[in-house]
């Protein structure tokens, strides 16, 4: 596993989230990438039961990720992570009395896995109830663990296929105690991820989008 | 950098129940050899393994009912293994000539920062400690003998002292629900043991 970033790409004018993501594929094939199998990222929501009236509850959040399968990783938003194998989620059901499943807001992104290379780019459709809500791109630069050795390479190859929508670096990057020069691990991709499902949980639902 | 495969789904609630099948007696310092020596013949052949665990007992209180435990462990001879995050069941109250005591048992590997997390989801540390002792295995049974040590500072896992004079040995198996001929394959084997070691049913809540 490489340095990642995790953008989001806005619904082009005049067309749907579909069509937008079909754009994207083509840019791609034309770079010469090729296509390597699906991915998935889903976001589940829990929330603290019992907490004293006045405090705001806290949400912690269980990720997975399908490059690695068997983990699932558990974050509070500006808070600490953990990484743990698949039976945390069986743990989280036996919790249930004090941390509470908001099965409304799951958030999933999924889509086809391209490769390049040493890139790896995930287009993904990012859903919440099965509509369709936003677009995110995912860059892995498999050769490097080292965000400030490759940011630059990874700038220039997202600007060749999406121009102006291509990211500033990530603030999990900038934000650790030895900034850029940290070893990356899966926290930071499921951080990016868990920012970017905010702000689509926060847009309003897109025109058109409809059901799946 | 091929995809794993997407079809194997993260296992969710809903999977095999995991019982923690578990017999336990423990034995005098001074006979501790004697009951190595048995084991050593007794079980799997292969070098029996050495631990030296720290453990800590996280409770979160609810607004109702008991306190949820969590185990958490990690070892002090591995200090960059996973950690061994545990939560235990109540016993299952059932066949009383059932010879092993019945719970469910979840187990799930951690990354370095699980204090840190279960302090933020509202754990409290309720007591630690080291264990140092040995693992046998005989087929899918796992006996461990394990001296407890109290910690004496919190956090600090040099300055311990010995909790008694006795290693704690416990028989245990972890299977699915359901499996009713385990506790007896276990009673047999802790006939074995006999009469170096009493292995039995400990009900958890006499001793509260």
């Amino acid at each position: 596993m490489g340095v990642t970033c995790v953008c989001q790409v806005p619904v082009a004018e005049g067309k749907s989230v579909q069509q937008t993501v079909d754009m994207l594929h083509k840019k791609l094939e034309q770079l010469g990438a090729v296509k390597q199998g699906n991915f998935w990222v889903d976001c589940e929501t829990y929330q603290a039961t019992g907490n004293a009236t006045g405090q705001p509850t806290k949400l912690l959040y269980v990720m997975h990720n399908s490059e690695t399968p068997l983990s699932s990783m558990a974050l509070f938003e500006g808070g600490p992570g953990l990484t743990a194998d698949a039976n945390f989620d069986v743990l989280m059901v036996k919790l249930k009395s004090h941390f509470q499943n908001a099965k409304g807001h799951k958030v999933e992104s999924r889509g086809t896995r391209y490769r390049y290379c040493d890139f790896l780019v995930k287009i993904g459709t990012v859903a919440m109830s099965s509509s369709a809500r936003g677009i995110s791109v995912e860059v892995e630069y498999c050769a490097c663990v080292i965000p400030g050795d490759c940011w630059n390479l990874m700038k220039e190859f997202m600007q060749s296929f999406l121009g102006s929508s291509t990211p500033e670096l990530p603030a999990v990057f900038t934000s650790k105690a030895e900034g850029l020069y940290a070893p990356v691990d899966c926290m930071d991709t499921m951080s990016q991820y868990l920012e970017l499902f905010g702000k689509v949980r926060k847009q309003q639902v897109l025109a058109g989008s409809g059901v799946r | 950098m091929e995809a794993p495969p997407v079809t194997v789904m993260p296992v969710t609630g809903g999977t095999i129940n995991m019982m923690e099948y578990l017999l336990q007696g423990s034995v005098l310092d001074q006979s501790m050899e004697s009951l190595l020596h048995r084991l050593r013949g007794l079980c799997d052949n292969m070098e029996p393994e050495s631990f030296a665990d720290h453990e800590l007992v996280y409770l979160l209180k609810g607004q109702q009912g008991n306190p949820f435990m969590l185990r958490a462990r990690r070892s002090l001879l591995h200090p960059t293994a996973p950690w061994h995050l545990r939560y235990l069941g109540q016993p299952e109250v059932g066949d009383k000539s059932r010879h092993a005591l019945v719970r469910n048992c979840v187990d799930v590997a951690a990354s370095h920062s699980l204090p840190e997390f279960l302090n933020e989801m509202g754990f409290r540390m309720d007591h630690e400690f080291v264990a140092k002792g040995q693992v046998f295995r005989k087929g899918a049974m796992k006996v461990v003998v394990s001296k407890l040590l109290r910690v004496l500072a919190t956090g600090n896992t040099e300055n311990t002292e010995p909790l008694s004079l006795s290693y704690l040995v416990e028989l245990s198996v972890l299977a699915p629900a359901g499996q009713d001929n385990v506790s007896e394959d276990m009673r047999s084997f802790a006939e074995q043991l006999k009469p170096l070691v009493h292995l039995e049913k400990i009900d958890p809540k006499r001793l509260m």
